[in-house]
């Protein structure tokens, strides 16, 4: 941590009295605090919530509900995209992946992952789009269309309630220390690590939204703020301009990277796409 | 996909009960009044109205307005009196129509 003064989470602890000759109080106010500041200071002693236990009853009742949660139009077009045939000679992805709802179910907890042939980082985005140029020869939809978002959704959707399990360690782990040493480093105008809120103030309110883990099991997501469904990357790119800091490309190695660690973090977590966020 | 609509009915319901139907539609409903880069304004283009009928009866009509969020949800209830479509209507700017039925099943 640097001695800049800012929001950091360690000036939440209660602050030691005074010493005033007082010996065993003010020990005892010290090793309260050197609990408190152990115990936040260290993200896998506090209790990791997935998004949803930050929103309101009601958005949460509505994320749950099929018939008003618009994430699943998304979620729909992805599942014909699935089935159509691409121009050309190209395959549909379900002459490969047949029975998707099985051959396909917990696929997406497993995301990121290194790719085996080329040794890097791809996030589920990144796996269908090497799927839809290298198999079906197609140009990629590129981040962020609607098609990648839908598509995405859908196979996310077919992980819906299975705990996240990727793996941090082997091929995956410099990518896993590159994510980590993101998540805690300060950046931007503002001088924020994600760690100072997303740890340190969790629960807390941002304007008129409550800081949650973020933990991306959602995405992509639905949120009433774009009217839309978008991508954690999206989301990223929000969070590091609300710190005034560098805006990474989306599906670039810094967010991969990112996502990775916030992934394993959510260690156990169920994937809730396409959940409502606010 | 501009349009697309998700509407919900109990599966069969007895004469003379209270239904409530629920209606999800997809559309980006835009306000318009952006600059279009040259010179001029985008125009609003918005689903406006909705309206649905059953029983050869208009049971429900809804005007939209620019307040309106995207992918609006609408609920509404309707007195249950014989099987038969309802048919629902969507109107957007420009002239454009949309129209779903959803069966409704009395028994």
């Amino acid at each position: 941590m640097s001695d800049r003064p800012g929001p950091s989470f360690e000036t939440q602890a209660p602050l030691a009295p005074q010493a005033e000759g007082c010996g065993s109080r003010t020990r005892i106010a010290f090793l309260i605090l050197l609990a408190f500041v152990a115990v936040s200071a260290n993200p896998a002693l506090a209790e990791i919530k997935s998004g949803t236990d930050f929103l309101s009853p009601e958005l949460r009742r509505q994320q749950a509900d099929e018939t008003r949660n618009p994430g699943f139009f998304w979620v729909e077009q992805g599942r014909e995209l699935f089935s159509r045939r691409p121009a050309g000679e190209g395959q549909a992805c379900i002459g490969c992946h047949v029975e998707p709802q099985q051959s396909l179910r917990g696929a997406a907890t497993r995301y990121p992952q290194v790719d085996a042939a080329t040794g890097r980082l791809v996030n589920l985005e990144g796996r269908i789009e090497q799927c839809r140029v290298e198999r079906q020869s197609q140009p990629a939809f590129g981040y962020e269309t609607p098609e990648l978002l839908s598509l995405t959704a859908y196979l996310a959707s077919l992980s819906r309630g299975l705990p996240m399990q990727v793996r941090t360690d082997g091929p995956a782990q410099p990518y896993y220390e590159a994510g980590k040493a993101f998540f805690e480093r300060r950046q931007g105008q503002l001088n924020l690590s994600c760690q100072q809120c997303h740890d340190g103030l969790v629960g807390q309110k941002l304007r008129g939204d409550t800081i949650s883990h973020g933990t991306g099991t959602g995405y992509p997501a639905y949120r009433l703020e774009w009217n839309d469904v978008g991508s954690l990357h999206r989301r990223l790119r929000a969070c590091s301009l609300g710190v005034r800091a560098t805006q990474f490309e989306a599906g670039g190695p810094e967010y991969l990277a990112l996502e990775l660690y916030l992934a394993a973090r959510a260690r156990g977590l169920p994937v809730e796409t396409p959940a409502m966020r606010r | 996909m501009n349009f697309n609509a998700r509407i919900s009915l109990p599966a069969s319901v007895r004469a003379g009960e209270i239904v409530e139907i629920k209606v999800l539609t997809r559309h980006p409903m835009d306000r318009g009044g952006q600059s279009d880069g040259k010179g001029g304004t985008v125009p609003r283009k918005i689903l406006n109205r909705l309206t649905a009928t059953y029983a050869g009866e208009t049971i429900f009509r809804l005007d939209m307005h620019t307040g309106v969020a995207a992918n609006p949800f609408v609920s509404f209830t309707t007195r249950a009196i014989e099987t038969g479509d309802i048919v629902f209507e969507w109107r957007e700017d420009g002239g454009a129509t949309y129209t779903r039925t959803a069966r409704l099943t009395v028994t």
